[in-house]
């Protein structure tokens, strides 16, 4: 498995990207028709490309369909500063990437704001539009001058070999970075937000600053890939750069082989390209299409039988995942321990940490949230219950930043927490679980833990620290190396609360976590976040599994129609009229006093 | 004499952006209806645009249509019989690809639905686009009719001899656009059936409940929404050259148009087209040819950016 | 007429249900009543086969309602009327209750229903061709409920309408059940929170807690019992 906390050492992947560029160097030195070395230099050039849309779609799900646009600008940032300045593509190349990278970033500002599909359509018409532009500049064809003297400084080759060579080392850079970004928490931090970016930013990740950093990455690399391009074949014209056509061959290649591994387009390029080159010379003439129509074929099939492309196939065919609930029988046995770090923190002072008031929310006409005001003292378990639609979620994400009140406070350790992202609420010392518990299948519980911690550690192994403590603390140890697919419900449960408590939060928001689960279960649960709040941990828990809520809560907030109705002890709060009202039925009470 | 060209360009333009635009009204009305009411994305849109173009051509001068019953209602037959083959084609292509990545099926798969649309509708538009390139050869087509070069001159009341050329091919195709639109606007609200497709797509769940079956619902309104869009092709037919690839330039137009003109509304989805053209043929005025597309890309992404409810239609909440 | 035995459904991995077993007679008036989370709505998307269950059978009429096909169900005279309204919000009143009447049987008798409707909830008719989406909620509910019966129905399926209502407007949504069962001896089987209201009106009742039934019996008894505020609250 790869990614942050993996188990197996670097040296594994890194010595099979050097096993393959030898292999490749080695079988294309046997080559001797241009031809076919020609088509050893596209797979590699494809596969450069397949890795940068995979930077972006593959691993942080932002499906994109306009890579063509840097790799067209990469090629013509080439063409033309040969063409117009007389300046060697061995500049010009490295000079495309930096274009390539200014506009990702002039795209990424406007276009980030859309989502799912808004943005796929966007990213289509950027190199549409530089398509359209660039002809009417004039460069319908544009042919790299053949220089005669010294035909090496302008990187040009009477011998095909040397352009394998060097679309190799660009692959090899290409995987180098796609291994750099997997195994460090840049590549965790995309996964996150392709998982659930909601839950990212709870959890403290930037979203918007890594998906830069991922678009520029990306469109740096297309540019490379597209100004190799350009000197290897001599001629681009816009439809071949900026093409619809280019825009797919990122994507069907990264598609086909492997969707967010290094793997992948490298994969997809060694079956696809020599197909479609193939093809296309022998049936051609006959019939000029057939590359886009293999393509689509690709397409169609794949995202039917393996939308996650070959190389997850054959690895889960493999190494075969566990049935979930298999290990339903085995219960966490490891008990759950208190956190060293915070045993100073459970102290006799119980000051109130939290204070709402007046917090107000509508939406259009409904008011939601309607001034509700309470106190919550350090190391408390604070129950928020009330009949359906009483107002409780939306609390939460008012709470947690996900929404804006209309007005009112939330003061948490002396500051007003109103207007802050929810990345930055995490960082004030602000964990939230969510319902959905939405993981990584295939890494490890640990893995899927350190995405909680990624925010708050000063370093990559400092996060991977952190997720080993939480695991600890919510007493799943023992599941510590298991895929993530294996897990029971309430692993999962537990896993989702670790992943929560690895920031080492002192304000806990848990939604549901109760829902659903059978009686010991939820024993189990209730002893798990107890032992949470007994380290000085302040629980908020919302929950509608009340006979669970009255044992583990020590106070309840009961809200209803979006209003404050009362707050106090269980017992107090299960016996008052006006509670009983809300969930039974005003009728009740009257019946009730009546017989 | 100055102010009477700059005048008549002026009404020229906004002639022919009149024309056009209804024929591109009627396009994003075949996607509106995919994607505004059903929310799926079909990628290619653009090219049941190219086949409805190619069909009619060949249903025309196929079936001898043109010396069967003129050369005047001859292509306006095989524009609908081409509608007709075509919305069989969408439901078929529903049926057996769209459906599997549409609808609870698809939660859980890979990309979480809309990805997996809009790939495999990618897909399916690069089979559609190369392999109309394989059959239909490269060579720019069209569908040459008497009306297509002739065209009646409409003074302008004021402006001295100012006049505008209204090509007949486009006034027949404007009237036949609008015709249609109106068309299918009765047959969704007013009709037995247009009203089940409608409430299918409005609530599933609750149409389910009702006794209406969804997906053929979904299917058949999958298959309209694409007729309609090749008839709208047809009619571009009538003036205008295509090649296989054209479907490519439409699919912004088509996108852009049913945005601008606010989802889940069908008279929307036309006025947004309308003014896609209004636009495209306003800014050829001030710019060059070629970069008449690259200000509908700005518009489109200005309109996705800053109000990406629409411009038209009822802003209903849907559920 | 309706009899459920031994359902038990997971839904979202979660087990939903356990060996559930209930009847309903038929022109039976039946309540099921629960706290949130407790499977209602679980059973009813069950019988109307917007979820399939694990174990169990249901019968309507004599049939094994199982084996048919989801959107067959309703033209065998089942009208369910959703959690949350769940009208056509793009559509008009008019459209909405026409579609109520979708099924080819409910044709004839569509005159005198619509009547009928508008006699229970007069506003529908004043707002006949406003979008059901700018509709109250209360209005909303009423509309639903006039689209469930537009359909003839013989079995009608109430869940939880007085949800998110203001309780006068929920009080006058329950008066029109009572009345619509008296009227027509409609068997109804109704699933809320409010559990007077539920229980006052029907004949029998069920308490379900986490997808069990842990209370059955006439409404009298169940309403002098407090067990029923116990599955409520908790203790």
């Amino acid at each position: 498995m790869s990614g942050l906390g993996a188990r197996g050492r670097i040296a594994i992947p890194l010595a099979a990207i050097g096993i393959f560029a030898v292999a490749y160097a080695i079988a294309s030195a046997y080559v001797t028709d241009q031809y076919y070395q020609l088509m050893l230099t596209l797979v590699l050039i494809w596969a450069v490309m397949g890795s940068s849309w995979n930077l972006l779609s593959g691993y942080a799900g932002l499906i994109s369909f306009g890579h063509a646009a840097f790799f067209g600008l990469g090629a013509y940032t080439v063409t033309l500063l040969l063409t117009h300045f007389d300046v060697s593509p061995w500049f010009g190349i490295p000079a495309g990437a930096l274009v390539g990278a200014v506009a990702a970033i002039v795209i990424g500002y406007p276009t980030f704001r859309l989502r799912g599909h808004y943005f796929a359509l966007a990213m289509l018409a950027y190199p549409l539009a530089l398509l359209y532009v660039f002809e009417w500049l004039g460069y319908q064809e544009v042919a790299l001058p053949m220089k005669r003297i010294d035909p090496a400084r302008y990187m040009q080759f009477s011998d095909y070999h040397v352009y394998t060579m060097l679309a190799l080392g660009l692959l090899v850079a290409a995987l180098l970075i796609s291994l750099a970004v997997e195994r460090s928490r840049f590549g965790m931090s995309l996964l996150a937000i392709k998982q659930n970016e909601p839950a990212a930013e709870a959890a403290g990740i930037d979203t918007l600053r890594w998906k830069m950093r991922a678009l520029v990455l990306s469109g740096a690399l297309a540019a490379l890939a597209g100004g190799l391009y350009a000197v290897v074949l001599l001629v681009i014209t816009p439809q071949t750069v900026f093409g619809m056509l280019t825009s797919a061959q990122a994507l069907v290649v990264t598609l086909v082989g492997g969707v967010g591994t290094m793997w992948g387009p490298v994969i997809g390029a060694a079956i696809l390209v020599p197909l479609s080159e193939t093809l296309q010379a022998r049936l051609g003439n006959v019939v000029p299409g057939i590359q886009g129509v293999v393509y689509g074929v690709a397409i169609i099939l794949v995202i039917l039988l393996a939308p996650e492309g070959v190389f997850w196939r054959v690895r889960d065919r493999l190494a075969p995942r566990a049935r979930p609930g298999a290990r339903e029988a085995a219960r966490a046995s490891t008990r759950p321990i208190a956190d060293p770090a915070a045993s100073t923190r459970a102290a006799a002072d119980r000051a109130p940490i939290l204070e709402v008031s007046d917090l107000s929310r509508s939406f259009g006409g409904l008011q939601a949230v309607e001034g509700v005001s309470f106190t919550v003292r350090r190391g408390a378990i604070l129950g928020i219950i009330g009949p359906n639609g009483a107002g409780k979620t939306t609390l939460f994400n008012l709470l947690n930043g996900f929404l804006r009140p209309d007005r009112g406070r939330v003061v948490w350790e002396g500051r007003d927490l109103i207007g802050l992202k929810p990345n930055e609420i995490c960082g004030l010392g602000v964990g939230r679980t969510f319902q959905v518990v939405r993981s990584f299948a295939r890494m490890s519980v640990l893995q899927n833990v350190v995405v909680g911690a990624l925010a708050a550690a000063r370093s990559d192994s400092d996060a991977v620290e952190m997720a080993r403590v939480a695991l600890a603390r919510v007493g799943l140890t023992d599941r510590a190396g298991a895929s993530a697919g294996t897990l029971s419900n309430q692993e999962l449960r537990l896993m989702e609360l670790a992943r929560a408590v690895a920031a080492r939060p002192r304000l806990l928001l848990l939604d549901e976590t109760l829902a659903g689960l059978g009686r010991q279960e939820v024993e189990e649960m209730i002893a798990t976040i107890r032992s949470l709040a007994a380290d000085g941990t302040t629980v908020v828990i919302i929950e509608h599994t009340m006979h669970a809520m009255v044992r583990l809560a020590e106070e309840l907030l009961v809200l209803d129609h979006g209003r404050r109705l009362t707050v106090g002890s269980p017992a107090e709060v299960t016996r008052d009229p006006a509670v009983i009202e809300a969930y039974l039925g005003r009728k009740w009470v009257a019946a009730g006093a009546a017989g | 004499m100055q102010t009477q060209a700059l005048v008549e360009d002026f009404f020229q333009a906004l002639t022919a952006g009149i024309l056009d635009g209804s024929i591109y009204g009627l396009m994003c009305v075949g996607l509106g209806l995919i994607f505004g009411v059903m929310r799926v994305i079909n990628f290619a849109q653009g090219e049941f645009l190219m086949l409805g173009m190619y069909f009619t051509l060949y249903i025309a001068t196929g079936l001898a249509l043109t010396a069967l019953l003129g050369p005047y209602a001859g292509p306006f037959v095989a524009v609908a019989l081409a509608g007709l083959v075509l919305f069989a084609g969408g439901y078929l292509l529903h049926r057996y690809l769209v459906s599997r990545v549409t609808g609870t099926r698809a939660v859980g798969a890979e990309g979480e639905g809309h990805y997996a649309q809009l790939i495999l509708t990618l897909g399916v538009a690069l089979i559609l686009q190369n392999g109309g390139l394989i059959v239909f050869g490269s060579t720019p087509q069209s569908l040459r009719t008497p009306l297509s070069s002739s065209a009646w001159e409409i003074g302008l009341p004021f402006g001295g001899s100012a006049a505008v050329l209204v090509n007949k091919a486009r006034a027949v195709a404007f009237l036949v656009s609008i015709a249609t639109t109106a068309g299918l606007f009765w047959f969704i609200h007013r009709s037995h059936l247009g009203k089940a497709l409608r409430a299918a797509a409005d609530n599933p769940e609750a149409a389910i409940y009702m006794g209406i079956d969804v997906d053929r619902a979904h299917r058949t309104a999958f298959g309209i929404g694409t007729g309609v869009t090749a008839v709208a092709g047809g009619l571009v037919a009538t003036y205008y050259p295509f090649q296989p690839y054209v479907g490519l330039e439409f699919v912004i137009i088509m996108y852009a148009g049913v945005v601008l003109g606010g989802m889940g509304s069908i008279l929307g989805a036309f006025w947004g087209g309308m003014t896609i053209g209004l636009v495209q043929q306003l800014s050829a005025l001030v710019l060059p040819f070629q970069l008449q597309n690259v200000a509908i890309f700005a518009v489109f992404l200005l309109v996705v950016l800053v109000r990406p409810q629409g411009l038209y239609g009822r802003s209903v909440e849907r559920t | 007429m309706l009899q459920v035995e031994a359902l038990s459904v997971a839904y979202g991995g979660l087990r939903a249900l356990s060996d559930v077993s209930l009847t309903v007679a038929e022109g039976e008036f039946v309540a099921i009543v629960g706290p949130n989370g407790a499977g209602k709505t679980t059973l009813f998307k069950t019988i109307s086969g917007t979820v399939a269950p694990l174990m169990g059978r249901i019968r309507f009429a004599g049939r094994d309602l199982l084996a048919v096909p989801p959107a067959q169900r309703a033209r065998l005279g089942i009208a369910h009327v959703p959690e949350g309204r769940q009208v056509f919000k793009s559509m008009t009143v008019m459209e909405n209750l026409e579609l109520g009447a979708y099924r080819p049987d409910a044709r004839p008798a569509w005159r005198r229903n619509l009547e009928r409707i508008f006699g229970l909830f007069p506003v529908l008719a004043d707002r006949q061709d406003q979008l059901a989406g700018t509709l109250s909620g209360g209005e909303q509910q009423m509309l639903a409920i006039g689209r469930g019966l537009a359909s003839s129905p013989k079995l009608l399926l109430l869940d939880e309408p007085s949800l998110g209502l203001a309780p006068t407007v929920a009080d006058l949504i329950f008066e029109s059940i009572e009345q619509i069962h008296r009227q027509d001896k409609l068997t109804t089987l109704l699933v809320e929170q409010r559990v007077v209201e539920a229980l006052q009106s029907c004949d029998s009742g069920y308490v379900l807690e986490t997808g069990r039934v842990v209370l059955q019996g006439p409404h009298d008894k169940l309403l002098a019992d407090d067990r029923v505020r116990k599955a409520y609250l908790g203790m």
